[in-house]
């Protein structure tokens, strides 16, 4: 997603992790933190502002 | 005597349809060479060898009083263990499925086995079709048979490895960013990801509904074409699948491909990440060859393959996260270690991310139509180079770094098949995939399948 917003830090990030239901060791905090700081560099190409009417697929069809 | 598990589905059909062969004699065949050589790849998770005698049985019976089913008639096949499967378990390669027995077959079974197929058991995958293979699965890793320190490819990767060391003639896979198409590039085997809504999923474990597609690896396109002849059609039980015409598979693999117009998508594979030289120049030959065979092939510029890559990962992390997510907060001990992360990553990514994401793939569906308009096909690599070898602990977010070739036609539907161009010097298999307008797999098999009989590399397989 293309903004500006720096990526959480590990504390905060841990922070995140505890809302999320999950069952989740240091470890697996450490690797996710990791993943998700590296996907969010990638999803600065997903444009972010959209039109508002810009509906998405429901269920994806290729014959649409 | 000629080697019976090295014929192709269409010479095997038409050697039963005149008594030639039996499909009991064909069974057996495979039955003994899984015995004597899987240890060495692990790719049967289970063999059934009774179910298998019995339908050749009775495939034998029909045939002998004229009645032929079709292509898949008195065929041996093996089923990625996705696929739910009547009184034999389906274990996904995971403990959390280890002892699951379905009741009912998945729609896809049910049709093989109505066209007269003999499932010869269940082969390994990534555990639910996307975590790597790691040690702390109930099953084997399964080894890639052209070099057994090196990976298979994944997630279909017992599907790839069987079909590419002659223990089945074919195997179902499935493909939701590049599942089927990637190891049958590495095993160099032949593969087919249908357009979405071709094939039912119905009974096969999901991965991420708006992306998940099943089809068949098989040592030739026209074996895969023989398959989809079979296992396309509507079914009112998959939310996905769609409404369209029969189309005679079998018969577009021998359509001439003169004035086909085929776009090059090179900056895809030739660009920041490249693929090795042997693959570029296997492609190149590989182009050479249909412009001989009468196709016209232009080099055509799509929008970025980091654009797609990103787009099906995000796609793939949420929905999978919420198929698995009950189980990763019980029992997170149950799934392999990379498995499990990929599962719960999921959750960090918020509904607008997700719902951007949709709409981004809208936009990179429309893209890649305009840039195809005028042309029949795509064609661009299947893979970068060498499969990797199993160093522990793997990678546990592999989509960090090159961008996945396959996952351009994962976010379009659009359909997409593997075709082997030869061996580097390494080795092992070189590919390219080409793909078609949506449901229009029958210009896909049509282009594949001349390059394959214009080209003799369906005659090398490896020797384990």
């Amino acid at each position: 997603m293309s903004s500006s917003k720096a990526p959480p830090t590990l504390e905060e990030f841990r922070v995140r992790a505890a809302q999320t239901g999950l069952t989740l060791t240091p470890e697996d905090i450490e690797h996710l933190h990791k993943g998700y700081v590296g996907l969010l560099a990638l999803m600065e190409r997903i444009p972010s502002r959209w039109a508002w009417a810009a509906e998405p697929p429901h269920v994806f069809r290729a014959d649409e | 005597m000629t080697d019976l598990t090295t014929l192709s589905i269409a010479d095997a059909g038409r050697l039963m349809a005149r008594g030639e062969i039996t499909s009991s004699a064909l069974t057996d065949a495979f039955l003994k060479r899984i015995e004597a050589v899987d240890h060495k790849i692990a790719s049967f998770i289970t063999v059934t060898a009774d179910v298998a005698r019995a339908a050749a049985r009775q495939a034998d019976m029909e045939m002998k009083g004229g009645v032929r089913r079709g292509p898949m008639h008195g065929i041996p096949f093996a089923l990625k263990d996705i696929y739910e499967t009547a009184g034999i378990r389906t274990t996904g390669h995971s403990h959390l499925k280890s002892d699951y027995v379905p009741v009912i077959d998945a729609e896809t079974v049910r049709r093989l086995k109505d066209a007269g197929g003999v499932l010869l058991g269940k082969v390994g995958t990534h555990e639910f079709a996307n975590g790597a293979m790691t040690p702390d699965q109930p099953f084997p890793a399964v080894l890639n048979p052209w070099n057994t320190k090196h990976q298979p490819g994944g997630s279909s990767s017992g599907s790839g490895a069987a079909v590419a060391a002659a223990l089945c003639m074919g195997a179902m896979g499935s493909d939701t960013g590049g599942s089927i198409r990637n190891p049958a590039g590495y095993c160099g085997t032949a593969g087919i990801k249908p357009t979405y809504g071709l094939v039912s999923r119905c009974g096969i474990f999901p991965l991420a509904f708006s992306l998940d597609t099943a089809g068949p690896l098989a040592w030739t396109v026209e074996d895969c074409a023989l398959m989809l002849d079979v296992l396309a059609g509507h079914d009112p039980n998959d939310q996905g699948s769609a409404k369209t015409a029969k189309v005679d598979y079998g018969a577009a693999c021998h359509r001439p491909i003169k004035g086909m117009r085929i776009a090059l998508a090179r900056s895809w594979y030739e660009g920041k990440d490249s693929v090795t030289a042997d693959m570029k120049k296997g492609i190149d030959e590989a182009v050479r060859v249909l412009k001989d065979l009468g196709a016209e092939v232009e080099d055509v510029v799509f929008p970025d393959i980091w654009d797609y890559h990103i787009c099906g990962r995000v796609i793939i992390t949420t929905e999978a996260h919420a198929i698995h997510r009950q189980d990763v907060i019980a029992t997170p001990e149950k799934f392999g270690y990379t498995t499990r992360r990929r599962f719960q990553l999921g959750a960090f990514i918020s509904a607008e991310q997700y719902l951007s994401t949709l709409r981004f793939r809208r936009q990179l569906t429309l893209d890649t139509r305009a840039c195809m308009r005028g042309y029949d096909l795509v064609m661009t690599a299947n893979h970068w180079g060498a499969p990797e070898t199993f160093e522990e602990p793997q990678p546990i977010f592999h989509f960090l770094g090159k961008p996945s070739l396959t996952m351009p036609f994962n976010v379009t539907g659009q359909p997409a098949a593997t075709v082997c161009c030869g061996f580097g010097s390494d080795g092992f298999p070189l590919s390219f995939q080409l793909a078609g307008h949506a449901f229009d797999e029958a210009s896909v098999f049509a282009a594949g399948a001349a390059y394959e009989r214009a080209t003799s590399f369906r005659s090398k397989r490896p020797s384990l």
